[in-house]
């Protein structure tokens, strides 16, 4: 395709186009989380989120991804306390990995359950005021 | 002139020996309307008594098939220890309740409610891996001149449970239920 004054203006605009995009990829940041919980005799003992940026690029498919109200900050921490319930419901449907041990003892029952999320590679997108987290697997 | 009034009187006199004739046909045309009015009203009844058969017989299968319906459900209800096997055009759904109750030293309701949630939502994961899964069990007992001096039991499951929904939380007195379900579909376990 040829422009009328050329194809000066039609380089340019593809060059503007590819700089706003790589931009706009920038945007992007890949995450490791992992989170773990312990039920003790059907009481909460302790839970465990980690949240760091990963060192590495990570390789895997996106899977469905969870989008969270910013409040225009990139702090995926922040972000996360701040839509605790919500990120917690959205791990639980990954999936967990189920540990229960239940010993009996002379009638006396005791029992501990540990769910884990292993450590996953989550990319977020940081818009104006939404943060887009999709899983990678 | 007396011909003439003779003649009269005896059409007076026929005149009225006619008259009452006249009125008994009148009398027997009412009847036959009447009789023929009543006959319609007959038909007209029996039409309806036919078209109420009619309703009652309809009435009466569908009645059947509600029957048949609870003989089935009743059935179903008397054979609830049949195994759900998972096969490829059918789904399983597994549905379990898990309990939680919150730690003494909460700071409000609304913390003793999340935590308490917490504890019974790894409950229902822990029920369902062990519907899915099954569990392991390991038993022991310690007898010491001749008496059970330690009885243990151990039960443990470990498990990846993917997919599992909640259906309803509720909270009262301190224990917190959750009923989730899962959906097993043949193609999941297909290799």
């Amino acid at each position: 395709m040829r422009s009328r004054d050329g194809n000066r203006s039609l380089t340019r605009t593809i060059c503007s186009v590819v700089f706003l995009s790589s931009f706009a990829l920038l945007d992007a940041k890949e995450f490791l989380i992992s989170y773990r919980y312990v039920v003790k005799d059907a009481t909460l003992y302790n839970e465990e989120l980690h949240i760091s940026n990963s060192m590495q690029k990570c390789i895997g498919k996106p899977q469905k991804s969870l989008i969270l109200t910013s409040y225009k900050n990139n702090d995926l921490k922040e972000i996360v306390q701040r839509n605790e319930q919500k990120f917690i419901d959205f791990i639980h449907k990954l999936g967990l990995s189920v540990e229960h041990k239940e010993k009996t003892t002379n009638y006396i029952n005791t029992s501990t359950t540990i769910l884990t999320l292993k450590t996953t590679c989550f990319k977020v997108d940081f818009n104006d005021n939404l943060a887009r987290i999709t899983p990678l697997k | 002139m007396k011909y003439s009034l003779l003649i009269v009187a005896l059409s007076a006199c026929a005149l009225v020996a006619n008259t009452p004739k006249s009125t008994q046909t009148i009398g027997s045309y009412d009847k036959m309307s009447s009789i023929e009015t009543q006959v319609i009203d007959i038909d007209t009844k029996v039409t309806s008594v036919e078209t109420q058969v009619s309703n009652m017989g309809s009435k009466v299968t569908s009645v059947e098939k509600k029957l048949a319906s609870i003989e089935s459900d009743v059935k179903k209800a008397k054979a609830p220890n049949e195994e759900q096997v998972l096969k490829e055009d059918s789904d399983v759904r597994i549905s379990v309740v898990g309990q939680g109750v919150a730690p003494m030293n909460t700071t409000s309701p609304a913390q003793a409610y999340a935590l308490a949630k917490r504890a019974a939502t790894a409950d229902a994961y822990r029920l369902i891996a062990e519907k899915v899964k099954g569990v392991r069990i390991d038993g022991q007992d310690l007898i010491k001149n001749m008496m059970v001096t330690r009885s243990t039991i151990r039960t443990s499951v470990k498990a990846m449970v993917k997919n599992a929904n909640v259906v309803e939380t509720t909270f009262k007195e301190g224990l917190c239920e959750v009923e989730m379900e899962i959906v097993l579909s043949h193609a999941q376990f297909a290799q």
